[in-house]
């Protein structure tokens, strides 16, 4: 057949009623009633508000639930025949929306050429070269080679409905002797749930077809929507772990914090659990029967179990293109022989593809050790499991089984191994090095505390109890279809939950539980990041890890955005190292061009113009000292707070006691509370009135981190006050990060302390006027957690205390920030607290601006 | 009996014994969902393609080894016979 000929043909298939020869043919052909139809939107309505309050996911995801909404109710009046196309179009409008018209465009035109290069009438294996050389050049703009014209955020939308499905659609092609249906292939690629979900199961083409309509529409539907609701209910749950049980390696100290790492750790998974329930069952609603996506894993009784029920689409397709095709081909070596060899073949090509899926949704290459152990390590238990059930069997039944306790209790302890192993094993796939691994075990020998750390615990152990009643007491045989009576209770009880939810989404209602419990249920109401997550956020900036959202889907899916080229604090060349305690500062007269701006810093190697060391008669200098948010990054000069507030200063005070104000910016990216120390001796040749300490949280957590951090790089530690403390934590170089930070945590209030007496003593020593401000980060419901106690901190050191902590208030704070990805204030922000800052010195200018007598103002004190 | 019984009944004795040993065989009907249903996994599977291999003398391909073909003995009975 020649090119005309495959065209005449797609246009005909495109052109007919069903999609074209070897369209899906539902097998069921029975319409809803009006009561069930009635009842089903009902529940959709009332699951759309609480994707709403609860704010679900991303804003995307509100919108491609509404338009499913509104797509469910046309769909369920339209002819079969026309469903399909409708769905088709309705994922179409779906990119759309999210997109907008030029990026969808993008979009499905690569998509189109994919797929029209799998049909193309060539050989089986030049289609896969033409693939694999279009993969190539798509893979070479992922990287960044060319400029594309599209948004970054189409990259991992598209690698995740082509990456893997492209491989699935091309093996039933190969093997499919059923003709194509052009309009199944698109809905198939473009399915719309996809495009708010980089993370996509991997959904069987073949699958896709066969359980079109193969059942009632309301059994269909009504397992949709109860599906939705599982997959709202783990989203929930996850967030409740996410911001109250997950704790950083360094704050594990007994065994208590140790179980409950783990477990929360492979809690966090119920995020990708939620998700694909949600996927899924929205594809219900259009009549895809698909099968469940993930089965009560944590209820596995042993490895193959856990590998049974844990992303069973991510299994299938591994059984489909690797395993079967692999046994069979070494089978000749014997059954046991043949199925060890696929199965470690399965696993390693699952390490492989998620570093494959990971350079489509991240545009870079993860190569990690803790993947490759995690992937050979399970699929060594897999594979000793598998070959002692070839030879012993497991247990299967038809039906409901009887319980005695012997069964039960064999099954709960066999259900809490494989939990407790997997745990281990899922804390070592997740942690940042070896080295944090390992240390997490070095608090075997501490006995646990019976605090909140234990709570999870008791709900692992009620949840194996009742789970393993009910696996066991139970019909263990899934999807088992429900019969029409058990389908309407399952209505009912959904029905039930969502008006449940919905009330408890409502601020009014949750308020009424008093305020612990409506600021529980309101956090859970956001997907904001939680501390451990907004610390990270901040690492990447200045230690450029490019893992530090390896197994993290929310900073994971923050990050994802970035493009390849932003802005870094590394990147530009910007600092000199100095190789003692302060390690880097900025370069002298260097000329930073970003693009958000120039950075130049003068002759000093600080940002502002160029003062001359001594100030003028007549001036009042002050003296700033800070972070990347103080030193204005992502600002242009003119933009910064700093600059800002001395212009104002100057310009509405020309008639008062002053000259001249000065502000000079020492401000450094990534300068740690003692770095401070060292910039304010600096600081002082400058001969300041003032000098301004600007704190934004977590300071003496950061004291513990880089005192932990300097040891280790055998910087020589200038103070002896922090020899003695590292002396004391009995801290060395050669110890590995994680453990050098928990050993130096109880020590942080106590550092901090001292840099803050030090830094007020010798202000004074000098008459100098010691300020402190406190600057949060524009994030929703900052992670300053420890504000109160800095504030405290700071007053009894004796700051003059300026408190910048609802700066904010009233503003968009996602307008506020420099990107999703980066928490710096931008240029508006900076204007808001440049006013702030300014309002709050003229309430304190008898304190802090009017404080100096003539002679201590520019005289050089 | 034809030999489309025969088949169904030679693959469930096969599966009762094997993989349900003790199940009570009205249980399983010729349309019992054996791979979405969790009866059978992958080894389960496998050994099934073995006895159907070595019992008729056919050959299976890797592809043949999903949903499609071998969910229920009905699937099974017809994948063998058209093979035969």
């Amino acid at each position: 057949m020649g090119f005309s000929g495959w065209f005449d043909r797609c246009l005909r298939s495109l052109r007919t009623r069903d999609g074209g020869g070897g369209a899906i043919e539902p097998t069921c052909h029975k319409g809803l009633s009006l009561r069930q139809f009635l009842m089903l939107a009902l529940e959709l309505g009332l699951l759309v508000f609480v994707v709403r309050q609860f704010r679900i996911e991303s804003s995307a995801f509100l919108r491609i639930v509404l338009l499913a909404l509104v797509g469910f109710v046309v769909h369920s009046f339209l002819p079969l025949r026309y469903r399909l196309p409708f769905f088709l179009a309705l994922s179409l409008t779906g990119i759309g929306v999210v997109f907008g018209i030029t990026n969808g465009a993008w979009l499905v035109g690569i998509g189109l050429v994919l797929i029209l290069i799998c049909h193309l009438p060539l050989s089986f294996s030049v289609r896969v070269v033409l693939l694999l050389l279009t993969g190539s050049l798509l893979a070479g703009l992922r990287v960044g080679w060319l400029h594309v014209r599209w948004s970054p955020a189409v990259w991992p939308i598209l690698g995740s409905m082509f990456m893997f499905r492209l491989i699935v659609y091309l093996y039933d092609l190969r093997h499919e002797k059923q003709p194509v249906s052009y309009a199944t292939t698109l809905a198939y690629f473009f399915m719309l749930p996809n495009v708010c979900f980089p993370l996509f199961p991997v959904v069987d083409y073949k699958t896709f077809r066969r359980t079109y309509y193969d059942d009632q529409p309301f059994r269909i539907h009504q397992t949709g929507i109860d599906w939705m609701l599982r997959g709202v209910t783990h989203l929930i749950l996850y967030r409740c772990v996410y911001q109250y049980f997950t704790l950083a390696p360094s704050e594990v100290m007994n065994l208590g914090d140790l179980a409950r790492y783990l477990i929360s750790t492979f809690f966090l998974y119920l995020r990708v659990s939620g998700q694909f329930h949600i996927i899924v069952g929205m594809l219900h609603l259009f009549g895809f029967h698909l099968p469940e996506s993930h089965h009560r894993y944590y209820l596995a009784s042993s490895f193959t179990d856990f590998w049974r029920r844990i992303n069973i689409y991510w299994k299938d397709f591994m059984l489909k293109v690797f395993y079967y095709p692999v046994y069979f081909k070494v089978r000749a070596w014997g059954p046991n022989k043949a199925m060890m060899v696929s199965t470690l073949f399965v696993f390693v090509s699952t390490w492989f593809l998620h570093a494959y899926q990971w350079f489509w949704l991240r545009g870079s290459f993860l190569l990690a050790w803790q993947d490759v152990s995690f992937w050979i390590m399970l699929g060594l238990l897999v594979v000793i499991n598998s070959v002692y059930e070839a030879k012993h069997g497991r247990e299967r039944s038809l039906t409901r089984s009887s319980l005695s306790f012997h069964r039960f209790a064999a099954v709960s302890l066999r259900t809490f191994l494989t939990f407790s192993v997997i745990c281990v094993l899922w804390s070592l796939w997740t942690s940042e090095s070896v080295s944090a691994w390992i240390s997490l075990w070095t608090v075997a020998d501490q006995s646990p505390s019976f605090t909140a750390g234990t709570i999870p615990l008791f709900f692992v152990l009620g949840v194996v109890v009742s789970g393993t009643v009910r696996e066991i007491a139970g019909n263990n045989s899934r999807n088992a279809r429900q019969p029409g009576a058990a389908i309407g209770r399952s209505a009912l009880i959904s029905l039930a939950c969502l008006a449940l939810l919905c009330l408890l989404g409502v601020q009014e209602m949750h308020t009424q539980f008093g305020p612990k419990v409506a600021t529980v249920i309101n956090s859970l109401r956001s997907g904001k990041l939680s501390r451990l997550d907004n610390a990270m956020l901040e690492r990447g900036y200045y230690e450029q890890l490019m893992q530090v959202d390896r197994f993290n889907s929310q900073l994971w899916e923050v990050y994802m955005n970035k493009p390849l080229n932003w802005l870094d604090v590394r990147g530009t060349g910007l600092e000199k190292f100095t190789g003692d305690f302060k390690q880097k500062e900025l370069l002298p007269s260097f000329v930073a061009i970003t693009s958000h701006g120039p950075i130049r810093p003068n002759r000093w190697g600080i940002r502002v113009q160029d003062y001359e060391n001594q100030p003028a008669p007549g001036t009042l200098r002050v003296a700033l000292l800070g972070a990347s948010s103080v030193m204005g990054w992502g600002v242009q000069d003119s933009e910064t707070f700093e600059s800002l507030l001395e212009e104002r200063l100057n310009r509405e005070n020309s008639k008062g006691p002053y000259a001249k104000y000065e502000i000079l910016n020492f401000a450094v990216p990534g300068y740690q509370p003692l770095q401070q120390v060292m910039t304010l001796e600096n600081a002082f040749s400058f001969q300041p009135s003032a000098v301004f300490y600007v704190a934004a949280g977590r300071e003496a957590q950061r004291c513990s981190v880089y005192l932990a951090e300097v040891i280790r790089k055998r910087i020589y530690v200038p103070y002896e006050y922090l020899r003695e403390i590292a002396r004391k934590a009995r801290i060395e170089a050669t110890m590995g990060e994680t453990e050098a930070v928990r050993r130096l945590e109880p020590f942080g209030a106590e550092m901090l302390a001292w840099v803050y007496r030090g830094i007020v003593q010798n202000c004074r020593e000098r008459g100098i006027v010691p300020v402190w401000v406190f600057l949060p980060t524009p994030l929703e419901d900052p992670w300053q957690e420890d504000t109160a106690s800095l504030l405290r901190a700071a007053e009894e050191s004796g700051f003059i205390v300026l408190n910048l902590v609802d700066v904010y208030r009233n503003h968009d704070i996602k307008a506020l920030r420099f990107a999703e990805w980066d928490a710096h204030p931008n240029a508006q922000a900076h204007k808001l607290i440049a006013d702030k800052l300014y309002d709050l010195l003229w309430e304190r200018k008898k304190d802090i601006l009017l404080s100096f007598g003539s002679g201590q103002i520019g005289q050089g004190k | 009996m034809n030999p489309m019984e025969d088949i169904k009944q030679t693959v469930k004795a096969y599966i009762l014994k094997e993989f349900l040993p003790g199940e009570n065989p009205a249980e399983l009907v010729d349309s019992t969902p054996l791979i979405t249903g969790g009866i059978l996994d992958s080894i389960a599977t496998l050994k099934l393609v073995t006895f159907v291999e070595e019992k008729y003398g056919l050959t299976l391909q890797a592809h043949e080894v999903d949903v499609e073909h071998l969910n229920t003995i009905s699937d099974i009975s017809r994948l063998i016979q058209s093979k035969l």
